[in-house]
């Protein structure tokens, strides 16, 4: 909320990237060549020496994170300066895009959604270094999901996986128990309607909170299924499983079991407010509660998602994020060397879900006893247990360039199904046809 | 009129023979001229240019192709798109007209030499042109709130029930456009009340001597006359609308279901969010040619009665 861009900004900004894009001919993305360079260090770099000056963007947690971490790495090796800066997020991906298109002006190291590298990696091909021989190693030590969000075509990586987040229920333990229902008997997304219906007939408490602007849960409820927007680079938005899903949303909203608010604050505030009884988020949200609302001590449990079947999956990600290093750094093998450094450790991830909560996409992290341990805030539940089983089941999905077309898309499918009560399968339909003209895809069949 | 300046020498007069004196170089001029010609080549020119040209254009992996008017053409089916023209659309025939109207209503009180704290009216109707962003659209997000918000509230005490103002498609586009109206009228009503304050104390003495009553002076002598600030709001108003992005991004997102959707929202979600720069340059030479048309016409329908 703080800073959003104004007209005349986003204009003038527009203009400018349009006028340094031609000013730099067909090169963009800043690398200067047609593919991303290498590195080039030796492959195991533990034993190179580093020095000189690198400049880190990142916001919020992940910023103070790094903060910390970075005077560790400067004792370490001496003669280095790691300087973080804290871009904030509601500008961070103006910034990144302007830089990546403009071939300047990026630090030596960026924070970027891991659903948001496919985006940045299919348009900019050029605009990162190809880490593959220094962290293609690293693959199976990283969450599966969050691996193929940071690998291009041919398997290159272009970033290492941070963080992620494994979805699960979080419910209102007095809710539930007001109405008489046993989270527990949650198996299928059926069950989910049903228990709403009767909490809402007890509490008088709706079910979810979404947000009229998005696309709320629907690619949550994609990928349970093992789908994203596109399947094999076609267009899959219409698919039986989107069918299922957006059915599933249209049934929450005519039963009226959601609440509407606007974005994340919204989203905060409701919750705080008691609006819904259940939340179908990620691990991070975790960080949330115990941080925004202190006074709901003891009231949230946390349940694995419903199932589209009972024996089906019962996750799914949400956000997380990656480390990159953008083709213009003068200092690439400083910047690779402090990426290896924070996310290829075991202590450095457990230190940070500890202190950031931020949940590691690095499974040996995964096995650590802080995961295991009761906490307080849920009541004495091993609340992060149950996102550390679930994690290793988070189906990997496709994600490309055109991710944010279809997400545009998507959501005034799901809006007009949601808000004006629209056929989910012609909806979708309408969708899929769009998405194809607008990215010259072709529909799965 | 020029020809009583002191500095440097007069200005020609007009009868001399214009071009002999006009061409001759004067170093002087272009320095003070140059940074800001330089600056307007390279900060507008040049990327109004360079813009027109990645209108036809596309990218594919890092590589840019040449693809003539393909752009232009994916606009004519592209249903986001039509909805933001048809969302402007709405807005340019409900608000402008409703908001110009109320302009000049509070022009003509604010005049009223009976009116005390002029001043500070005049202060307080403009204020919210001058207003944050993010302090406006925090305020609407409160009054507009579905559970609690004030108007909800106000709504339930007289026993009108609640209304999902910014969740539906149809009430977020009144929340838009009562949002625009509270933001732009205090603006446009100075404009109008400075083009009131133009016209002389004599001409309502002249009316009320002709016996014309306190409306057909109006009607009949001042708005008549006022005709040429009309059309400068109503021409400022319709650009403004045009390139409509604050209000609608920061209350809605141009959402839901793409109800309060413009075409600079459009273009923002096109070239910053899906990066497809070739398609976004093209909204906006749309927008400009939409913008340059609009004018002309109204230009010309307000404008036909003065040269009688």
């Amino acid at each position: 909320m703080s800073t959003r861009p104004t007209r005349r900004v986003v204009l003038a900004t527009g203009l400018a990237t349009a006028a340094s894009s031609l000013v730099s001919g067909c090169a963009m993305g800043g690398a200067g060549g047609k593919d991303a360079r290498d590195i080039g260090g030796r492959k195991d770099d533990e034993g190179g020496k580093v020095s000189g000056k690198i400049t880190v963007w990142s916001w919020d947690v992940a910023a103070k994170a790094m903060k910390r971490f970075a005077r560790t790495f400067e004792k370490r090796h001496p003669g280095t300066t790691v300087d973080v800066v804290d871009i904030g997020y509601d500008n961070a991906y103006d910034k990144i895009t302007v830089g990546l298109r403009g071939g300047s002006g990026l630090a030596d190291v960026l924070t970027v959604e891991g659903s948001h590298m496919p985006r940045y990696i299919g348009n900019f091909p050029s605009g990162f270094y190809d880490l593959t021989s220094l962290g293609g190693r690293y693959g199976g030590d990283f969450d599966r999901a969050a691996w193929r969000t940071v690998t291009g075509k041919d398997g290159a990586v272009f970033a290492l996986p941070w963080d992620i987040g494994p979805c699960a229920l979080y419910y209102r333990t007095d809710h539930f128990r007001a109405a008489g229902v046993d989270p527990k008997s949650l198996l299928t997304w059926d069950d989910y309607v049903d228990v709403g219906v009767r909490i809402k007939k007890a509490t008088g408490r709706k079910l979810l909170i979404m947000d009229s602007t998005d696309a709320g849960i629907l690619p949550m409820l994609l990928q349970q299924q093992g789908q994203s927007y596109f399947k094999g680079g076609r267009v899959a938005v219409d698919t039986p499983e989107a069918v299922k899903a957006l059915t599933l949303m249209k049934t929450l909203h005519d039963k009226g079991l959601v609440d509407y608010e606007k974005g994340w604050d919204g989203l905060v505030t409701g919750t705080k407010e008691g609006k819904a009884t259940t939340t179908p988020t990620a691990a991070w949200w975790t960080g949330t509660l115990s941080d925004e609302m202190p006074e709901l001590r003891g009231r949230f449990g946390v349940v694995p998602l419903p199932g589209f079947t009972a024996d089906g999956i019962r996750t799914s990600n949400i956000g997380g994020s990656t480390l990159c290093v953008p083709g213009q750094s003068k200092n690439p093998r400083l910047a690779w060397a402090f990426i290896q450094f924070l996310l290829t450790g075991k202590a450095n991830q457990v230190s940070m879900l500890k202190r950031e909560g931020l949940f590691p996409a690095y499974l040996p992290a995964l096995d650590d006893p802080y995961l295991s341990a009761e906490q307080e805030y849920f009541g004495g539940q091993a609340a992060l247990d149950v996102f550390a089983r679930l994690a290793r089941n988070i189906p990997p999905v496709e994600n490309n360039k055109d991710d944010a077309k279809a997400t545009d898309i998507m959501i005034s499918a799901v809006t007009g199904v949601m808000l004006r009560g629209k056929d989910p399968r012609s909806a979708l339909n309408s969708a899929a046809r769009q998405l194809a003209t607008a990215t010259g895809r072709e529909r799965v069949k | 009129m020029a020809a009583h300046t002191t500095y440097d020498r007069p200005v020609a007069p007009a009868r001399a023979p214009a071009g002999a004196r006009r061409r001759r170089r004067r170093p002087t001029a272009w320095i003070f001229a140059g940074p800001a010609a330089a600056l307007f080549a390279l900060f507008f020119a040049y990327p109004l240019g360079a813009s027109l040209l990645q209108s036809f254009t596309t990218e594919d992996a890092g590589a840019t192709h040449w693809v003539g008017l393909d752009q232009y053409r994916r606009m004519i089916h592209d249903p986001a798109f039509l909805e933001s023209l048809f969302n402007t659309g709405i807005i340019l025939a409900v608000q402008v007209p409703v908001m110009i109207g109320l302009a000049l209503v509070l022009a003509v009180l604010l005049n009223q030499s009976w009116l005390r704290f002029r001043g500070t009216w005049r202060a307080v109707y403009f204020l919210p042109a001058v207003t944050t962003l993010v302090a406006y659209a925090v305020v609407f997000q409160v009054l507009l709130k579905t559970d609690g918000g004030l108007v909800n509230q106000i709504l339930g005490a007289i026993g009108i029930g609640q209304v999902d103002w910014l969740n539906s498609p149809t009430w977020a586009r009144v929340s838009l456009i009562a949002s625009l109206t509270w933001r732009w009228t205090g603006y446009n009503a100075v404009i109008l009340l400075a083009g009131l304050q133009s016209i002389g104390k004599e001409q309502y003495e002249a009316a009320a001597i002709d016996g014309a009553t306190t409306l057909s002076t109006y009607t009949r002598v001042i708005l008549p006359q006022l005709r040429p600030v009309v059309l400068f709001c109503v021409i400022t108003s319709t650009i403004g609308t045009l390139q409509l992005f604050d209000e609608n991004y920061v209350l809605t997102r141009g959402g839901p279901d793409d109800a309060t959707l413009t075409p600079v929202v459009y273009l923002y979600k096109v070239g910053f969010q899906q990066l497809d720069f070739g398609y976004a340059a093209a909204i906006a030479w749309v927008v400009v040619a939409l913008i340059a048309a609009i004018s002309a016409l109204q230009y010309v329908a307000f404008g036909r009665e003065r040269r009688r």
